[in-house]
């Protein structure tokens, strides 16, 4: 049982760091504070969901108009929160808010209120791996999280866009003044972000579940594993995600499910008492 | 150069003086119309955004149905019925907010719809206060009757869930090592305890009693912990999406129960759908489907499907029906005041609603002293190649339950 539960721990976590890594990507870079995260993630979801239903489309080939979908919608949201001026972090708060519930109702009105799922039949088998049984969508959100952080750390450590992406994140001013166009690095940024909420929006149609408001439950999870992470903080993500899937995940077998919760916000709480800057944070102002 | 520049303001003033006369004679006109059409209006509180949206739609379908239907047979006392209808958001502040605006400042007779105990509980309190008679929708929690609340009804009760589950579990499937999960709500916490009650009377012992946040993402630690300790019937209290979700990992996890029981959430043909196939053999309870009525009321109960069809282009569920009772309690409770030829007031509507005896598709309506609906009774269901078949009590049932349900090996 100890291994399943490691397993399902895992790969809950990898399942969050997916959630999570657009939001943190963005925030660390413009301070965008995208309140409305969640619903893109969900709007990717039934994207897939609309293209796999009406048009029969394989599962993986709705990954790339899902993508296109929250691309263009972000590239709006983008626009808009350029126009905000100081306090940045406040006022997009204020803003996603609102485009939060606009893009809900939206899906509400368009979707209506049926939950629905993606059903991906490969996905509910697994293979036996030394006698343990993993499924494919357990293996699917592990592979998947680690390829992204994968592809992620080498863009911004092994490219010359990391470098300047990194620089915004650590100081937007230095950036600015060292010749780096940091509009742009916020556009770039709110791009990749994109991409990684479109690779896991129809995920999150296939593993979880889609229904208009369930986009606030991702936005908190992200929040959650940014801050744990540490704010920009984007290799710190994968550690994040892990330790708050298996700290669940022991929980609810050693406790019961309905400590679930309370667990993680103690861990959180605990975090931040002794280590403010995220797990990987060094203390710096 | 002067004129040039002063006309674009002359033209600006004269369309604003236009708008002005255009509104004036619109208030001024429509007032004409409205004046002389006398309406009764009643008060409609639903979830129509949020969490709750699915069900609070559904809720008001059934009661846009209800108050069709008397408009269209010359509504009561010849007035027609005006729906005044709210969102409160899935939110029990905004709740508050919209029953006080309905109760003082539309002034509306009574007030009905609601979904879920948080939410009707709060629209109950502010109903009390300015003495309106409230007829909830779907509500559950006994706390809630036994306030002594005399404005409010309800055509739904817990004990109406927990008879039938609780027949089915000691004389069909009598299961060796049963759990009961139940979601962190009022609703689902007073299920667990009034069914655990139900089942220590008959001898049945819980091997498993535990809580879960409704909206868990992920139910696999649960499970693993469900077949180490070989598990065979599980009772669970989540919602549609929660039962998506077990099953799903159920079925990911090669764990099979010898039966899944959902009380809520899955005896809906949106639900079916969702999971496909692999909704098959789940059990479920439901007070009323197309194809499940109340005996002798199959014609009633085909007469809302059709309206219901006609005006949707879907067929209605067991949410719909809970929001058509309660509407069509309100409307017969307001016609009997006028019969009686006793003022239309909410004291009057009141008293109208504990002396009802209304026979519907979905119950026998008569509230008893607390405001609770007396026959309020489920059957217990099973899905079999996607459709619901009555498998509990006996003499409703209209088909044999399969049990043990086969593996997920087996059925692929």
């Amino acid at each position: 049982m100890w291994t399943t539960i490691f397993i399902s721990g895992i790969s809950l976590g990898s399942f969050y760091v997916l959630v999570a890594l657009g939001f943190a990507l963005i925030f660390g870079v413009t301070r965008n504070f995208n309140l409305a995260h969640g619903d893109l993630l969900v709007l990717a979801g039934y994207s897939a969901y609309w293209l796999w239903k009406a048009w029969a489309f394989p599962f993986v080939f709705t990954f790339p108009f899902a993508i296109l979908v929250i691309l263009l919608v972000s590239l709006g949201l983008q626009r808009l929160f350029s126009r905000l001026r100081d306090p940045i972090e406040l006022n997009s708060i204020v803003l996603s808010f609102g485009v939060a519930i606009l893009i809900q109702n939206s899906m509400l009105f368009f979707f209506s209120g049926n939950y629905r799922l993606i059903r991906v039949p490969i996905l509910s088998q697994g293979i036996r791996i030394s006698g343990f049984y993993v499924s494919y969508s357990q293996l699917t959100l592990l592979l998947l999280s680690l390829v992204t952080i994968g592809t992620l750390y080498m863009l911004m450590y092994r490219t010359y866009l990391g470098k300047a992406l990194r620089a915004t994140i650590q100081d937007k001013d230095a950036a600015a003044l060292a010749g780096i166009n940091v509009a742009a690095m916020g556009t770039l940024s709110f791009c990749i972000g994109a991409v990684l909420i479109g690779l896991a929006g129809p995920l999150y149609g296939c593993i979880h579940y889609l229904y208009p408001s369930t986009g606030h439950e991702a936005t908190l999870l992200a929040i959650t594993i940014t801050i744990f992470a540490g704010v920009g903080r984007l290799n710190g993500i994968l550690l994040a995600g892990w330790i708050l899937g298996l700290a669940e995940s022991l929980t609810v077998v050693l406790c019961g499910a309905s400590w679930r919760e309370m667990v993680s916000a103690v861990l959180l709480l605990t975090l931040l008492a002794f280590r403010p800057h995220g797990l990987l944070g060094k203390g710096e102002g | 150069m002067e004129k040039i520049k002063k006309y674009p303001k002359n033209l600006l003033f004269w369309l604003f003086i236009c708008l002005w006369i255009i509104l004036l004679l619109v208030t001024l006109l429509l007032p004409v119309e409205t004046c002389f059409a006398a309406v009764i209006k009643i008060g409609e509180i639903n979830p129509l955004s949020g969490r709750f949206a699915k069900q609070g739609i559904e809720i008001h379908q059934g009661i846009e149905v209800a108050v069709a239907e008397a408009n269209a047979a010359g509504g009561i006392g010849g007035m027609q019925i005006q729906v005044v209808s709210r969102d409160d958001q899935s939110r029990p502040d905004v709740a508050i907010s919209r029953a006080e605006e309905l109760c003082s400042w539309e002034k509306v007779l009574a007030i009905t719809g609601g979904y879920v105990d948080s939410l009707v509980g709060p629209i109950a309190a502010v109903t009390q206060k300015y003495k309106i008679p409230y007829v909830a929708s779907a509500s559950l929690q006994k706390e809630l009757t036994q306030h002594k609340n005399p404005y409010l009804f309800r055509v739904s009760k817990l004990q109406g869930f927990v008879e039938p589950l609780c027949g089915i579990l000691t004389e069909q499937l009598k299961p060796l090592r049963l759990a009961v999960l139940y979601a962190a709500t009022p609703g689902s916490t007073e299920l667990a305890g009034e069914l655990e009650k139900c089942l220590k009377k008959q001898g049945l012992k819980i091997r498993m009693l535990e809580k879960f946040r409704p909206g868990t993402p992920d139910f696999t630690p649960l499970i693993a912990k469900l077949a180490r300790m070989k598990i065979d019937v599980i009772v669970s209290g989540g919602f549609t999406p929660d039962h998506i979700l077990f099953v799903r990992q159920l079925k990911e996890n090669r764990v099979t129960p010898k039966a899944y029981i959902g009380p809520f959430g899955i005896a809906y043909e949106s639900f079916i759908q969702a999971l496909g196939k692999d909704a098959d053999y789940l059990y479920s309870t439901c007070a009323w489907n197309p194809g499940i009525t109340l005996p002798g009321t199959e014609e009633a109960s085909a007469s809302f499907v059709n309206h219901f069809e006609k005006r949707f282009n879907q067929p209605p569920n067991t949410t719909n029906m809970h929001g058509y009772t309660s509407a069509k309690a309100l409307i017969v409770a307001m016609q009997n005041v006028l019969n009686k030829q006793l003022p239309l007031n909410g004291e009057n509507i009141r008293h109208a609603l504990t002396l009802l005896d209304l026979v519907m598709p979905m119950e026998h309506l008569h509230f008893d002293a607390q405001g609770d609906p007396e026959d309020y009774r489920h059957v217990v269901v099973q899905i079999q190649k996607g459709k619901l078949v009555v498998v509990y009590p006996p003499d409703r049932a209209s088909g044999h339950a399969i049990y043990p349900m086969p593996s997920w090996e087996q059925r692929n």
